[in-house]
């Protein structure tokens, strides 16, 4: 008795999330410049607007926690727009003159990713 | 096989203001689209366009222009035509916009769609006009233009037409505004060689 035609269904469920979560750090060249949030905000929007015009300038990026004492922020942005948001942080110079530089120190497409870091995670 | 790609975009500038397609120049309208590419792209756009970009052809009676571009950035160029909305030349400010007709992989498809396009615009003209002495220009017009179709062979340049053609440095055919005589807008017969564009 031939065997009956095997059908399937095959299910893909993809799930690209549609944030992505970025941990940063502004380091300045001299100590005892401060930012208030809207300043920051404000920063992030000129360089993406430097590098990549008003389009761009325009993509909905969230600023989610922010320290003003180390000057760190959690980031969120749409995910079609993390590349260009990382390039136009890498290539921003100054900030009124004044050196600067910002480090990217996680990313995640998960927001819970960025609450426990392994490299700094002490060991006792 | 290994070339460049281009994309050619093929657009009309409209506006309410008859001398602004007069003072059409490529240098303007090509500083003007890069201009407006940075604004709206960057820094990374304005470099991105501007390696391959080119006004291919211009025309100062009918406002068409062809503007070239490498094919993986032609849509930056294609999306920020619509946000430009003056041309100035000479300290005047014409507000005007560019209404994108075709776009096409070479100069030749472009060529085929602006004949056939023209030959349309021909006969809305003859339906719209108001005076009897464009109208019998415009029926001259439409009648030549079909005859034309039929004998390709014919398609000799008129020795005034030839001489106000002006090849630019790059060889390429520019009739700007500056060698021709004042016509008023559409209401003129198009001579029929602008229905052959002969490169």
């Amino acid at each position: 008795m031939p065997a009956p035609a095997a059908t399937y269904e095959r299910i893909v469920y993809k799930n690209p999330s549609e944030h992505h979560y970025m941990k940063v750090c502004l380091e300045f060249q001299e100590h005892g410049v401060g930012l208030n949030v809207a300043q920051f905000k404000q920063l992030l929007i000129s360089a993406l607007k430097d590098l990549f015009g008003e389009v761009d300038a325009a993509l909905p990026l969230d600023i989610l926690t922010y320290e003003e004492e180390t000057l760190s922020a959690i980031l969120r942005i749409c995910s079609s727009g993390l590349v260009r948001l990382w390039s136009s942080l890498t290539l921003l110079g100054s900030y009124k003159g004044k050196k600067c530089a910002f480090r990217v120190i996680q990313v995640s497409p998960f927001l819970l990713a960025l609450s426990g870091n392994s490299r700094e995670l002490v060991l006792d | 096989m290994v070339r460049f790609k281009h994309r050619y975009l093929l657009c009309e500038v409209v506006s309410d203001d008859p001398r602004c397609r007069l003072s059409l120049d490529d240098r303007v309208l090509g500083g003007l689209v890069r201009d407006t590419v940075a604004r709206l792209h960057g820094t990374f756009g304005a470099a991105a366009c501007s390696i391959g970009f080119a006004v291919r052809y211009l025309n100062a009676y009918t406002g068409i222009v062809l503007l070239r571009c490498r094919k993986e950035f032609y849509q930056l160029v294609w999306s920020a035509l619509p946000f430009i909305t003056h041309l100035e030349s000479k300290g005047h400010r014409y507000p005007c916009f560019l209404n994108t007709l075709h776009v096409g992989g070479t100069i030749r498809t472009c060529q085929k769609f602006l004949i056939q396009y023209n030959r349309r615009q021909l006969l809305i003209l003859l339906q719209n006009c108001t005076d009897e002495g464009e109208r019998e220009a415009i029926q001259k017009s439409v009648t030549r233009s079909c005859l034309l179709e039929e004998e390709p062979g014919e398609e000799e340049l008129s020795d005034e037409w030839m001489s106000l053609r002006v090849p630019d440095t790059s060889g390429r055919f520019v009739t700007s505004a500056s060698t021709c005589p004042f016509i008023s807008g559409w209401n003129a017969p198009i001579p029929p060689e602008f229905l052959t564009l002969d490169f």
